[in-house]
């Protein structure tokens, strides 16, 4: 019967509840459309990355005084059960010359079969010597045309796709076979190896047999994982997200001063109602209650509403700025639904608060008796 | 029964007191009709709400049943008017989204009756005041008594051996203020429904046993 008295008190002010529903629904759309909206950058920032969450770098232990890793530490690493590949890297910082221009570039060394398993060519094949797209565009040279590197001619046999890397530049990076690698340069030391683990899950693992093997006598190598930039990046979207949902909180709060001021006014408006209830038998917190629920009435539809075209908000979003809409149907975007929806609701019930409470204070006879 | 000893009520209105009552003792027996009269001003409302438990008084005590009712919180004065008491005001004080049923059902509602339970009551009710058919109307579009039988059967929903009425037939011609007390009459004669009525129209003391009459907040004649 509350509810009931709830519902037809909240039709005889249709306008102003159909506003107030109106104001949670657009906070609760703002809110969950930008929640989908940061979440969905995030997943598609993530995606550059999602190839090689299981590859760990190996570096040398600069700080202990190592700035190579050597052979036999490589054939330890392959030892260890849970690497799947191991490709050791060499590489110098040295002068590449092309027809027109020439720069200082670094110049890497590997097993390019091993690395097509993490590397990508968009021309070419992936063989002898393979080129950033940057730097190739620089030194104005195409797939087939050779560089001079160190004094030495080679052929560029492909160009990198570009890609975002943490250990290897692949705009600015000139690859080179091993063999090529060895035939130029006289490096004895590799700068990395990576590994990639069979699951990422072993990762704790592979650390401690690390530290267990090579690192036991002295701390020869660091083990670096992808994963721990990736959360990062999770991390700092997430903020992000969360600072732009802040901002379209301002949306929800207006919408509950609209909220309070309404329901303040029901409170001035039904004064003699309210009374006449305290005289027949309903408590303070009856009519504390039937305030709360009007006003969590008011939330819930204004907050259902918004939560089901907070989808609509954040495809037009991601359509407008990411150009894609395939990231706004995942459980992540559920959940920033979820959330608004709950903060719509919370934010009806928390304005009600004030009025509901003073409703419930009114002296019976004074309320019966106001004019 | 309701008892009253030496109670003076004083309202505050800015920076002055205003004495509403100053010290009006009274008994009324169960079953009896009581009017009291007097001209506006007078405190015969505010002695009403007194006895209602809507207000408390500055100092004296209302009993009501042997209940000090100084002694009670908010709480506890609100069941004990739901309990105890049933108001008729003169403005009716319906709730206008609520039909004729639901206004009866309502005090019902607060004291916890199981809906089929409370409907078939507020049926029989409004049967009882001559409002059968008009169940399902809104206050709006019910005549003014008929307005007052729906709340008079809203005072009776809980079975309270008190019925207070303040001025019922204020807003009623002349034929529609005598069916309503005559139906008030009619609850105190054979449900033995204690009625204390104020009023300052004169031809109302006919329906009762005694007459109180009041004046500048104090009881000049107690019938």
């Amino acid at each position: 019967m509350l509810v009931e008295l709830a519902l037809r008190n909240l039709s005889r002010i249709k306008v102003r509840s159909v506003l107030a529903v109106v104001g949670i629904v657009i906070g609760v759309m703002a809110i969950s459309s930008i929640g989908i909206f940061g979440e969905s950058m995030k997943s598609m920032v993530l995606e550059n990355f999602k190839n090689y969450v299981n590859e760990v770098v190996v570096t040398p232990n600069y700080m202990h005084g190592f700035d190579r890793i050597d052979e036999k530490t490589v054939k330890r690493l392959e030892g260890l059960p849970y690497a799947e590949k191991v490709i050791p890297i060499k590489s110098v910082y040295t002068l590449v010359e092309g027809r027109k221009e020439r720069t200082y570039a670094t110049v890497y060394g590997a097993n390019l079969r091993d690395l097509e398993g993490i590397l990508k060519v968009e021309k070419g094949t992936m063989r002898e010597c393979v080129v950033g797209s940057k730097i190739a565009d620089f030194l104005g040279v195409k797939v087939g045309e050779k560089i001079r590197i160190n004094g030495r001619d080679v052929r560029i046999c492909g160009i990198l796709k570009g890609e975002r890397r943490f250990d290897i530049n692949t705009y600015n990076a000139v690859i080179l076979s091993k063999r090529e690698f060895d035939r130029i340069f006289n490096e004895k030391g590799y700068v990395m190896v990576i590994v990639m683990l069979r699951s990422m899950k072993d990762i704790d693992a592979f650390k401690n047999a690390v530290d267990r093997t090579i690192n036991r006598k002295e701390e020869k190598v660091s083990v670096f994982e992808m994963s721990v930039i990736v959360e990062r990046i999770k991390e700092i979207f997430n903020k992000m997200t969360l600072f732009l949902i802040a901002i379209a909180g301002v949306s929800l709060l207006v919408a509950g001063i609209s909220i309070l001021n309404i329901m303040l006014m029901s409170t001035l408006e039904r004064t003699k109602e309210i009374g006449l209830m305290r005289a027949i038998g309903a408590y303070r917190e009856t009519i504390l209650k039937l305030f709360l629920l009007e006003a969590g009435i008011l939330g819930l539809v204004g907050s259902l509403i918004g939560g089901a075209l907070s989808f609509l908000g954040g495809y037009a979003i991601d359509m407008l700025i990411l150009r894609t809409s395939k990231y706004v149907f995942t459980p992540a975007s559920i959940g920033y639904v979820v959330l608004g929806i709950s903060f719509g609701i919370a934010t009806a019930l928390i304005s009600a608060l004030y009025p509901a409470w003073k409703a419930s204070k009114l002296e019976p006879i004074r309320a019966l008796r106001y004019e | 029964m309701i008892e009253l000893v030496n109670v003076v009520k004083k309202y505050r209105i800015g920076a002055y007191e205003v004495p509403a009552l100053r010290g009006v003792s009274l008994r009324v027996e169960r079953g009896e009709f009581v009017t009291i009269m007097g001209p506006s001003g007078s405190g015969k409302s505010t002695l009403l709400y007194m006895i209602g438990c809507l207000d408390k008084p500055t100092s004296g005590k209302v009993i009501i049943d042997g209940v000090d009712t100084s002694k009670l919180d908010d709480r506890r004065l609100t069941d004990l008017r739901r309990e105890k008491i049933g108001f008729v005001f003169q403005q009716y004080y319906l709730l206008p989204t609520l039909t004729a049923l639901e206004n009866v059902e309502l005090p019902m509602v607060f004291s916890g009756v199981p809906k089929g339970e409370r409907e078939r009551k507020a049926r029989k009710l409004l049967e009882l005041v001559g409002l059968e058919g008009k169940e399902d109307r809104k206050p709006m579009e019910l005549s003014g008594g008929e307005q007052q039988r729906v709340a008079i059967a809203r005072a009776l929903a809980n079975d309270p051996p008190i019925l207070l009425c303040d001025e019922p037939t204020g807003n009623l011609d002349t034929q529609s203020g005598k069916v309503v007390m005559d139906l008030i009459k009619r609850l105190n004669v054979e449900r033995g429904v204690t009625v204390v009525l104020v009023t300052h129209d004169p031809s109302l003391s006919v329906y009762a046993d005694r007459v109180i009459r009041i004046r500048d907040g104090m009881i000049v004649d107690a019938g």
